[in-house]
């Protein structure tokens, strides 16, 4: 398999970058045919981009991409497909009002004249149905299919055109355990027939069951690379992490003397979304005066608590408590779920204000100017739609009106996401000063550091329930080394392998 | 009065009151179900109707003024594409400012040519199909190239729409560009086709009643192009369906001329209001079911 001639696709220092942020950093990989090739990394480490310059949705601003033997550079995914490359994104992109038949012809229709050829076609696709056991029927509508199965037509539709090369992008993050079995068959089958298959994923248990080689990437660069014979998922957990940073964990809280009570509680709750099960018995509580913070890989079923919080998915089994009125929230979606981004500071403050009937021009300037000057919100005039701040200033802005509104109980997804060094800082002053008064805030992050660096207690979420939980006295180091052994633990635990 | 309605003369009363609103309703489809909403139907076929009347009155041949004034209808199509998928101006606004530009334009060249501000002089019809126009009553009062081809349209559109590559890629880029656009679809293309289709279609239906009518007169149209979308819309961008959307509201024109005419126990402005009071109810009726190409109305 290592045999130089073998190669099917060759990144040779591959950048790419947004703006200042490079994405991929100097890649040099290789992707040998007929193997099931893994691409690891936590968020944000790069590995969409990069399969993306593959498929022709971005094209690189260094290096050389060559497949099959010649260096391509591809300006859309039209000329990939036509070089048997296919991509299964996480996303589908499927026409909800077409039969299953209709969506997979589309745009590579055979046809007489300009009549669509059914009767070969149809049985073509049929006989593609059987072979792979995709058990679909070809006259249903897409939007009377359940997700796996339009996940299962995305795949139809990448045999429909031949695809040599196949990309999965977190194919199994959709899918139940019984479909996430049946998927590996048919990647299996896929690599019988002779094609290759990129498997982008950060589940652990997929690549020790189905990669022949992993290639991690961590911030942009190709860190490590292993074959499946020499595989330590310990090593390989380490290498996606990295290295610690040694940061002060100072415990801020001034001996604050608060009374302890409970404000929200998950017993034993379930939900399901689609009827997909994605909390499973989920138990932890959150009192006032504590930071408990939830990490996890993402799609574990964080969306899901805050959705279930704010009573947007209903529970079907257990009980959920909030002993307290309103909760602040600060969304993961900053701009699509917490602030109406054509609207000013003021306005948006205002909006969240359950008494304010009605204001003034100058309401609206004092209610921003006051934002401005107590989260040292940046920007040049004070009425600018938010939508022209930096994302650190809509943070800012956010974080100003949910302490504002005084409740008791904060709900904090991905508070630093997406947000520079010195605001992150800003808005972990306001975390803490928050728990100082006696708030009770749940901190979802991705981030391990973040959740380090701010909780009290830590729970992991891993399948939709709690898998482990931390005391503070468990993540108070007295050097790097225990820290780094903690987060090891941490890491693997997100990842279900402990 | 019952025979009256139920008289071979009635029927072809409402197959004729049924082909402008046909040929309007399928225009509309053609180019909502390419994600363009197109509400200047009327305007288009205020034109065409004022243009066939002035191209028969200057040059005399039927057949060549419907040459000339398909030429004109596209023309304005290449225009409101331009506006719409091109530029992305908001459909619903350039729909209105073309209804109401042709609407003054036809009135403005018909005080210019004919010093008339009501209607031109008569004008040569749409010569009818000799074969049918022998068959009695019926095949002489609806026996025109425009009628067949409105009937016609019905199973051509069903088959465009559902059978041709070209149906199915103009019905993906009016459901999901993005999703057509990665399989290799030229979206913008698709729209333009559907755009002026609909303008070939629409012109038709205003020439039909310009001819019908032997002149054109000013409000001839009387909004029979927004009818004409409440159809497609009742009959769910179906071509099958939207015959019998447009089948009812010609039904309804047609008892309303017939009532008139036979002198009925309603009063005449109650007769008049039929069509739209029918319009309504069946709206309230359908409207919750009926869905828009998902795409519709969205610039790409």
């Amino acid at each position: 398999m290592d045999s130089e001639n073998n190669v099917i696709v060759e990144y040779r220092e591959v950048t790419k970058k947004f703006g200042n942020f490079t994405a991929n950093d100097s890649i040099s990989l290789k992707i040998y045919g007929n193997t099931i090739h893994s691409v690891i990394g936590e968020n944000g480490a790069g590995k969409s981009t990069l399969m993306k310059i593959l498929f022709g949705i971005y094209s690189q601003d260094g290096g050389e991409l060559i497949v099959k033997g010649k260096p391509v550079k591809f300006k859309s995914p039209l000329e990939a497909i036509s070089d048997n490359i296919g991509m299964l994104h996480q996303h589908f992109e499927l026409i909800e009002d077409f039969t299953i038949f209709e969506n997979v012809i589309l745009g590579s229709e055979i046809t007489n004249t300009g009549v669509i050829e059914t009767k070969d076609t149809r049985k073509r696709i049929i006989d593609l149905i059987d072979k792979y056991k995709l058990g679909l029927d070809i006259d249903n509508k897409i939007s009377e299919v359940s997700i796996s199965e339009k996940q299962k037509v995305e795949i139809l539709k990448l045999l429909f055109r031949n695809s040599e090369i196949l990309i999965f992008d977190e194919p199994t993050s959709v899918l139940s355990p019984v479909e996430v079995d049946e998927f590996f068959k048919i990647i299996r089958m896929f690599k019988a027939e002779g094609k290759t298959i990129i498997l982008i994923t950060h589940k652990l248990n997929e690549i020790k069951e189905l990669a022949d080689r992993v290639s991690v990437l961590r911030k942009g660069k190709l860190v490590y690379e292993v074959n499946s014979n020499e595989l330590d998922l310990e090593v390989l957990s380490r290498e996606i992490i990295g290295p610690m940073e040694v940061t002060h964990l100072t415990d801020e809280r001034a001996g604050t003397d608060y009374d302890s009570e409970l404000l929200l509680s998950f017993d034993s709750v379930s939900v399901k979304k689609d009827n997909v099960l994605k909390l499973n018995g989920i138990s932890f509580h959150v009192s006032s005066g504590e930071v408990y913070g939830i990490c996890g890989v993402e799609g574990n079923g964080q969306s899901e608590i805050v959705d279930t919080i704010i009573g947007a998915l209903k529970i079907s089994a257990g009980s959920l408590k909030l002993n307290t009125g309103d909760v602040s929230l600060v969304p993961d979606d900053r701009i699509g779920k917490g602030m109406i981004k054509e609207f000013n500071i003021g306005e948006n403050v205002l909006l969240r204000e359950k008494n304010v009937t009605h204001f003034t021009k100058k309401n609206i300037k004092e209610t921003s100017e006051k934002v401005i000057s107590e989260y040292d919100v940046r920007l040049s005039d004070s009425l600018s739609p938010l939508a022209s701040l930096s994302g650190g200033n809509q943070q800012k802005v956010i974080f100003g009106r949910e302490t504002g509104l005084d409740n008791k109980m904060m709900v904090l997804v991905h508070p630093t996401r997406g947000v520079d060094i010195n605001s992150s800082a800003f808005i972990y002053k306001i975390i803490i000063e928050q728990r100082n008064k006696n708030k009770g805030i749940l901190l979802i992050s991705s981030d391990l550091e973040e959740i380090l660096k701010l909780s009290d207690r830590i729970g992991v979420i891993f399948k939709g329930r709690i898998s482990q939980e931390y005391p503070k006295s468990d993540f108070t180091f007295s050097n790097d080394e225990d820290k780094h052994n903690f987060m090891v633990k941490v890491g693997k635990a997100m990842i279900g392998i402990e | 009065m019952i025979e009256s309605i139920l008289s071979l003369t009635f029927l072809a009363q409402v197959l004729r009151m049924f082909t402008p609103y046909y040929l309007g309703a399928s225009a509309a489809n053609f180019s909502e179900r390419g994600g363009v909403i197109n509400i200047a139907i009327e305007g288009f076929m205020i034109i065409s109707a004022f243009g066939y009347a002035f191209f028969t009155l200057t040059f005399g041949n039927p057949f060549l003024s419907v040459f000339m004034t398909l030429i004109l209808a596209t023309a304005f199509s290449f225009l409101y594409a331009l506006l719409t998928i091109k530029l992305k101006i908001n459909q619903i606004v350039t729909g209105v400012g073309f209804n109401l530009l042709m609407a003054g334009t036809a009135k403005f060249l018909m005080m210019f040519v004919y010093q008339s501000s009501s209607n031109t002089p008569a004008i040569q019809p749409i010569p009818g199909i000799s074969l049918l126009n022998s068959i009695p009553v019926i095949g002489k009062a609806a026996g025109d190239y425009i009628i067949i081809f409105a009937f016609v349209l019905i199973f051509l559109s069903q088959f465009i729409l559902f059978r041709t590559r070209f149906g199915l890629r103009l019905r993906s880029v009016g459901e999901n560009p993005e999703a057509a656009e990665t399989l290799g679809i030229k979206v913008r293309l698709y729209k333009l086709y559907g755009v002026l289709i609909c303008g070939v279609l629409s012109s038709l239906g205003g020439m039909w009643l310009a001819s019908n009518q032997s002149s054109f007169s000013d409000g001839m149209i009387a909004g029979r192009g927004y009818i004409a979308i409440a159809a497609m819309i009742i009959g769910k961008w179906k071509p099958v369906n939207i015959f019998f959307a447009c089948l009812m509201f010609a039904f309804f024109e047609g008892l309303e001329i017939t009532l008139q005419i036979s002198g009925s126990f309603l009063p005449t402005q109650i007769v008049q209001m039929l069509p739209y009071v029918i319009t309504i109810l069946v709206l309230i009726g359908f409207i919750g079911k009926t869905s828009p190409p998902a795409a519709d109305g969205v610039p790409y």
